[in-house]
């Protein structure tokens, strides 16, 4: 089912949760809400899940009016960060909680229940602990298991908030992938909230990049991070070197479209998309080798130009041809620059947007 | 204690504290009831039946524990409340609540007895528009229960407070999520949280009112084979320097709260005992 938002805004006092959000959700689809904490990612999902009220603006169900629909009555599934299991239930009664408290004339008979409840411990292989009270699980176990409660009804639409936040990288990455082959078994709308980069890109269809209670930009995970639409979005998805053009002029200058001479500008380079050359070249930038350090697949290298420091990432071949040494001269050349006309101070600091 | 059981436990210690306990709960506890025990085996059995079965012995208990369970139940309907709101909601004037509630712990159980007899006589703020309506709270059993509620709200209140923060709201709004309503999700996931110490704060006002004196005797008016209790019957004993016949009485209180006690415990085992494991799993996640 779609979702739809339409000039949603929430604020709790004098903070601003929520400004004019619009968002549209198609049917079917995996859509991550992604910041930093406290830019309003699970507002916004409590608010489609209507556990929260809006100050303005409307959720619409399925082209349906829903903003003032109950929590009970909006057939949405959702997801807690920590689980919030009923704690003296089993995990089968946990499972079967949202069936048997079903008004009689829709409620299934207790044969059915017991049917669809194994059935959703078999889908989130579970059905061995049917009898176990949530506090004998560990964290990704109990997580699976609030996501079977939450299917239980056959939701609309699922909601998870930071539904992988409390569980360690192993794990997480497990729960991520199964994630998504649950998402595509069940034919439903999806939306999870994680301040986490990686899990962002990794499963969603698309991303919803959000800051300070705006939505920064939206897109497949391959646009959101090789073509970012802001300094923040460029900054928030993964590492990035930051270059003023007042201090390597040249670099900043590169790509800039127009623009005074005194017109301060800022360029956005990856680390992975510099390379370092032995000798000078046309456009490159001098910089002194300062550490190298192997880390797994890659060698970062830590360059120094102006007693600024530049991160380099470099496949292991590619160090091995260099063969860095701390200290030596080398020169370095960008494949992809991203140049944002004046850098606010806003943008960096994250103070008031004036 | 071994040394080699005591060598085995991580926290040290332990067979000071336990020394130290069973001496200290000897010492304030159990000799002094020993002593009572001890007294009241001066009677022969026949004896003891016939002191601990008289009439108005008998109208005593009933009227002591009959009070006492139904002061216990409405401290327990009303607690919850009270305790319900005090943790979930932010109002103003919450804290001079919360310091309300522990007003019966401190005050004079006397000074409550007076307060209330005050109020709820025939003259009085509240009796005068009772007793228009043909109810007589003050002087009989219905003001034993009112002197017995009072003094026991806060054990309830105080029992309950940590458990209700212990529940997260997020495990309401999970429930609503699921489609229950207010109601189921009181019933089904609130209460059997909240039950165990529900239960424990209903025994708690229930001991604290068998034994209750002080403030029952002002507003009881006190009537044999009426209104009253246990305790002041083995008072009037001992003020006719009948020693032997008040620990009969204090015999048959103990063994019948006794008994309550390890009923209530063991119900409240039992509720507790339900839904907890044998501890986390091997951690295993597949």
């Amino acid at each position: 089912m779609s979702i739809e938002i339409r000039a949603i805004s929430k604020r709790f006092g004098g903070f601003v949760a929520l400004d004019d959000i619009n968002l549209q959700i198609p049917t079917g689809e995996l859509v991550a809400l992604l910041g930093p904490s406290g830019c309003g990612k699970t507002t916004l999902l409590r608010i489609i899940a209507g556990m929260e009220s809006a100050d303005a603006g409307q959720v619409l169900f399925a082209g349906e009016e829903a903003t003032h629909v109950h929590a009970r009555d909006r057939n949405v599934g959702f997801v807690f960060q920590h689980y919030a299991l009923f704690r003296h239930m089993s995990v089968f009664e946990n499972v079967a909680f949202g069936l048997r408290v079903k008004p009689r004339k829709v409620r299934p008979s207790a044969a059915e229940i017991r049917q669809r409840v194994n059935d959703l411990l078999k889908l989130v292989q579970l059905d061995w602990l049917a009898d176990r009270y949530p506090s004998q699980l560990s964290g990704g176990q109990r997580q699976r298991i609030a996501l079977a409660r939450a299917l239980a009804v056959e939701p609309r639409v699922l909601l998870l908030d930071e539904p992988f936040g409390a569980l360690d990288t192993r794990v997480r990455k497990e729960l991520r992938r199964w994630l998504r082959r649950l998402h595509d078994e069940m034919h439903i709308s999806s939306v999870f909230v994680t301040h986490d980069q990686e899990e962002a890109l990794e499963v969603a269809d698309r991303v919803v990049v959000m800051n300070r209670g705006r939505i920064e930009q939206i897109g497949s995970p391959d646009e959101v991070y090789s073509n970012p639409a802001s300094p923040f979005v460029y900054q928030f998805l993964g590492n990035v070197n930051v270059f003023h053009s007042r201090v390597h002029g040249e670099w900043a200058d590169v790509g800039r479209a127009g623009g005074g001479p005194e017109g301060e500008a800022t360029a956005y380079v990856r680390p992975h998309d510099i390379e370092i050359e032995h000798r000078p070249v046309v456009g490159s930038l001098e910089a002194t080798v300062q550490e190298v350090h192997p880390i797994g697949p890659l060698v970062r290298v830590e360059l120094a130009h102006a007693s600024e420091l530049i991160e380099v990432e470099l496949t292991r071949e590619r160090a091995t041809v260099l063969a860095l040494a701390e200290g030596q001269q080398v020169w370095l050349k960008p494949r992809q620059v991203r140049v944002f006309a004046a850098p606010s101070a806003a943008m960096e600091e994250g103070g008031s947007g004036i | 204690m071994s040394a080699s059981t005591s060598r085995s436990r991580v926290l040290p210690g332990f067979g000071l504290s336990l020394g130290c306990t069973l001496v200290y709960l000897s010492l304030l506890i159990l000799l002094p009831l020993s002593g009572l025990a001890f007294k009241a085996s001066h009677l022969s059995l026949a004896e003891f039946w016939a002191i601990a079965s008289g009439e108005r012995a008998l109208a005593s208990y009933r009227v002591t524990f009959g009070a006492s369970l139904l002061a216990a139940t409405a401290n327990a309907f009303f607690g919850l409340i009270v305790a319900w709101i005090l943790v979930r909601y932010s109002f103003p004037g919450k804290r001079a609540i919360d310091a309300l509630v522990d007003l019966p712990f401190a005050l004079p159980t006397a000074v409550a007895g007076i307060t209330l007899a005050t109020l709820y006589a025939g003259n009085g703020w509240i009796g005068r528009h009772l007793e228009s309506l043909g109810v007589k709270v003050a002087f009989t059993p219905l003001g034993i229960v009112v002197a017995l509620t009072f003094i026991g709200l806060p054990f309830v209140v105080r029992t309950l407070q940590p458990v209700i923060e212990d529940i997260e709201p997020e495990v309401e709004e999970a429930a609503a999520s699921l489609g229950a309503s207010r109601l189921q999700t009181f019933s089904r996931v609130l209460l059997p949280a909240i039950f165990p110490a529900l239960v424990t704060g209903f025994t708690l006002a229930l001991s604290r009112s068998i034994g209750e004196y002080g403030s029952v005797i002002f507003i009881a008016g006190n009537l044999p084979l009426i209104s009253e209790i246990t305790p002041l019957l083995i008072i009037s004993k001992l003020e006719q320097y009948d020693v032997v016949g008040a620990t009969a009485l204090a015999m048959v209180m103990l063994m019948i709260s006794f008994v309550m006690l390890l009923v209530v415990n063991g119900l409240q085992w039992w509720a507790a005992s339900r839904h907890r494991g044998d501890g986390p799993s091997d951690g295993e996640v597949r």
